[in-house]
């Protein structure tokens, strides 16, 4: 168990070596001053407090998104719906937050509240469709997603919309709603708190509850589940639901903790960082942070090489997608973890015959 | 040392699979030409493992392959038929939808203006190949529509069109009634007869002892040397293989049968292509008794089984637990009836393998409350529960947080019996118990089935084992053509001869004869 823990460690470093060693190569191509641009890529997210505190405070959205993933890919469902519930989700918090009338604390909980409801109601549609109706859920969820855009922008053009301001934006929160920054003069809130409590509980959902186990279940074999007398239909509608809410209270906690007012009119993008977290991370909710954290400082990485350098930040793309199919590829490396094996193998048989051997000089 | 009339020769193969598992260590492996060899050795000894090295499926660690001579690398079955070694697989490896003649030549079809396939000469090739040896197929027969004894002789036929002249046949017979396996053999002698050799993969003694000229035999991974067939007794042979007496009989008091549990009353099915798979069926299996289904292959047991356990449903009739009907009511339900199954298919219903052991022991009874303190599961209880059915069925692991998938087939099979077992079941259904397991793990099996049924719980058993069904029965009926067609009340005076007439459907009992088999 331990060893196989080892080898993916080393896998996962190797992938991101080549991704970086391939970015390297863009890099040497395109820019007039690839030192610099490295530079700005790798050692300067780490150069000040300030960039620290950014990495931190982007963790936060995809932290959410990416246990959503975990949960629903745990049995197998490839909902990717997450990216539309993070906006749409975002959108509920902020009318809650400029509508309802509640004391400080009780209101932001509110907001996130009503944002999960909504969003986890919402999931609803690609469950069912699949359990009722055999529709993939990855279809399904991938066309939510445009639906719950339009549907937010028409609500926030016609119905949240603050006519005084030049641009579409929706009316300032109320102040009850607000999420308080955690460290002062920076915009990280404490967002992040709420973001490592969600991990702690999803950790403890997926290991340590009947729900969990029947999800984790379902996924390594459904068919088994379903000899086992589980009910294989209500836990896929379960954990598309409960990614749906998680999914809805990271769109809510960026919202309150990050902006005054709601002004997405896009598709804000964590949901697809969501996927490619969980994948790092081996849909292993405990390792999400560090997968979310590892996602953050390289976006802080591109950012500062567009700023500072010729290299524009879309060389995220490139290295994030090396990343992805060296992870997705089961056989890189494989021959690495045979000879692992082999050597194990080995060093057991060996031990066996010492053993052997020992018991007979006794004998 | 170097023989010369040596076709085959390996020599120190060693192979290790991803799961750790080294099934071959050093094992030396010779034929010679013309001979009928066998390789023979418990499951999990890797005679397997080293035929698929000898056939280039599996490359190994070490060792080194020469074929008449010749020093070889085997890097795929492409490369192995090439060098004219055949291999006859113990689970085919057909196409069902197409028929006899297509299943030959795929892979090499003879064409028509370059692009289509010429039927007409696949039939004549199949045809003429069926007559130089002597194996009676009818080439326009789909192959999902012949019985087994034809398919593996459509296996043998692929492989000889394919120019084999070394024929690797694994456990050819574990799927075949005592009299094709007869034919089998004076095929088999025919083949040797015109000069191929033969190399023959089995665990059964008698066999053996009837066919062979020398044989290899294998115990964990390693070879145990090579003996001419006439110059070694079977006990030598099992003591070899298995280091010990295999004692197969199991202690079984006379059962006591009390009030049915299981009944089934007329049931019929077509499957999805309109066969019929199921003929009015009708039994019943008493608490305390051990009902055995006999049969080939494909007459229909695995159609009720799937049905007893509701993974599929019948067209007509009832099939009834303790009175309660069971069809569309799901596997829950059921397994609250008291109803626990042994699936056939071990790797796809038995076991989550990437799961822990413990994981898998718990899946029927997670939601109870023993486990579970309001949301949170309780871990203590639940280790102890796996830790308990671990010791008590002996799987050998390093605990229960290990993998299914990295344990042996006997072990795997052992967890899927402790869960089975330990539910305080009222029927259970096993099906294929101890099919491709080590003789071990299927002594305790079939133990602590005799111990569950003197209990009281109901037993249906589902095996194509014969030995195995005449032992563990008390009483058995046999399946043929989707339909009951005897009932034999007390096993201990069957014989497998007498069996074997009633499965390949040569002879049927009268009507009132099997209506014996439900107890009203």
């Amino acid at each position: 168990m331990r060893k196989s823990l080892k080898f993916e460690i080393i896998r996962g470093a190797a992938a991101i070596l080549v991704a970086l060693a391939v970015a390297m190569v863009f890099i040497f191509i395109i820019s007039d001053v690839p030192f610099q641009a490295l530079y700005n890529l790798i050692v300067a997210p780490f150069t000040r407090m300030r960039y620290i505190w950014i990495i931190l405070e982007r963790m936060i959205p995809i932290i959410f998104t990416g246990l959503a993933t975990c949960v629903m890919f745990n049995a197998n469902q490839f909902n990717l719906a997450g990216e539309g519930a993070v906006f749409f989700g975002g959108l509920v918090a902020g009318a809650c937050a400029i509508y309802l009338r509640l004391p400080p604390v009780l209101h932001a909980a509110a907001c996130i509240a009503a944002a999960m409801l909504v969003c986890g109601l919402t999931m609803l549609i690609p469950a069912l469709l699949k359990t009722k109706l055999g529709a993939s859920e990855m279809v399904s969820s991938l066309m939510l997603n445009y639906i719950l855009l339009q549907l937010g922008v028409y609500i926030l053009s016609y119905h949240l919309a603050d006519r005084t301001q030049g641009a579409t934006m929706s009316h300032k929160f109320l102040d009850t709603a607000i999420i308080p920054t955690l460290v002062p003069k920076t915009n990280l809130s404490w967002g992040i708190v709420i973001a490592l409590v969600a991990t702690v509980l999803v950790s403890i959902f997926m290991y340590r509850t009947r729900w969990g186990y029947a999800i984790r279940m379902i996924g390594i074999n459904q068919s088994f589940s379903k000899y086992s007398g589980m009910k294989v239909a209500a836990t896929v509608v379960m954990c598309q639901v409960v990614g749906g809410m998680l999914a809805g209270m990271g769109g809510a906690v960026e919202i309150l903790g990050y902006y005054d007012r709601f002004k997405w009119r896009q598709l804000p993008g964590y949901g697809w960082d969501g996927i490619t977290i969980a994948i790092l991370a081996k849909n292993n909710p405990i390792f999400i942070p560090l997968a979310a954290f590892f996602m953050a400082y390289l976006r802080r990485g591109c950012d500062l090489m567009q700023l500072n350098t010729d290299v524009p930040a879309e060389m995220l793309s490139i290295i994030q997608a090396v990343i992805f199919l060296f992870f997705a590829a089961e056989q890189f490396l494989s021959k690495y973890r045979h000879k692992l094996v082999v050597r194990d193998a080995k060093d057991e048989i060996a031990g066996k015959a010492a053993e052997k051997e020992a018991k007979g000089v006794e004998a | 040392m170097e023989d010369r009339s040596e076709v085959v020769r390996m020599k120190g193969i060693t192979k290790v699979y991803p799961n750790g598992i080294a099934a071959n260590q050093s094992v030396d492996f010779s034929v010679r030409k013309g001979e009928i060899h066998a390789l023979m050795g418990e499951n999990g000894a890797g005679k397997s493992t080293l035929m698929k090295i000898l056939f280039g499926l599996e490359q190994p660690e070490e060792g080194e392959i020469v074929i008449n001579g010749e020093k070889v690398v085997l890097s795929s079955p492409n490369a192995a038929i090439a060098k004219g070694i055949g291999m006859v697989h113990q689970h085919f490896m057909l196409v069902p939808s197409l028929t006899v003649a297509e299943n030959i030549v795929l892979g090499m079809e003879p064409r028509k203006r370059g692009m289509f396939l010429d039927y007409a000469r696949a039939v004549s090739l199949t045809e003429e190949y069926a007559e130089r040896y002597n194996l009676q197929v009818d080439p326009h027969a789909k192959v999902m529509d012949i019985p087994v004894g034809m398919k593996q002789k459509v296996e043998i036929l692929k492989a000889l069109v394919r120019g084999a002249q070394i024929l690797i046949l694994d456990e050819p017979t574990a799927v075949l009634t005592t009299q094709e396996t007869t034919e089998l053999f004076r095929e088999l002698i025919h083949f040797k007869e015109q000069g191929h050799t033969i190399i023959f993969i089995s665990h059964k003694l008698k066999e053996i002892k009837q066919i062979t000229d020398r044989l290899t035999i294998m115990r964990a991974g390693k070879s145990m040397g090579v003996f001419d067939t006439a110059d070694v007794s079977e006990q030598d042979i099992s003591r070899l293989m298995v280091g010990r007496d295999v004692v197969l009989k199991v202690e079984k008091e006379p059962p006591s049968p009390t009030d049915t549990v299981l009944s089934v009353t007329d049931v019929h099915y077509q499957n999805e292509y309109g066969k019929q798979m199921l003929g009015g069926v009708s039994f019943s299996v008493r608490k305390g008794e051990i009902l055995g289904i006999a049969g080939v292959e494909g007459n229909g047991q695995r159609e009720l089984v799937e049905m007893l356990f509701d993974m599929n449903q019948p067209d007509s009739g009832a099939i009834e637990v303790e009175g309660r009907p069971v069809a569309g009511k799901g596997q829950a339900y059921i397994r609250g009836l008291g109803v626990s199954h042994i699936p056939e298919d071990r790797m796809l219903y038995g076991v989550a393998a990437a799961g822990t052991i413990e994981e898998n022991l718990i899946a029927d009874r997670f939601q109870k409350p023993r486990f579970n303190k309001g949301p949170l599961f309780k871990m203590d209880a639940i280790h102890e529960e796996s830790d308990r059915l671990i010791e008590d069925y002996q799987i050998l692991c390093r605990s229960g947080g290990q993998q299914v998938k990295m344990l042996s087939g006997g072990n795997i099979q052992k967890v899927v019996v402790a869960r089975e077992f330990s539910c305080a079941p009222k029927l259970i259904i096993a099906d294929q118990p101890t099919r491709g397991i080590d003789v071990g793990a299927t002594e305790f099996i079939r133990r602590k089935l005799v111990e569950l049924s003197r209990e009281g719980a109901a037993v249906l058993l589902v095996s194509a084992d014969l030995n195995e069904i005449i032992e563990l029965s008390d009483s058995l009926i046999v399946f043929y053509g989707g339909e009951i067609v005897a009932y034999f009340e007390d096993t201990s005076t069957l014989t497998d001869l007498e069996m074997g007439e009633y499965m390949l459907g040569l002879k049927r009992q009268s009507p009132e004869e099997i209506r014996r088999v439900i107890h009203a």
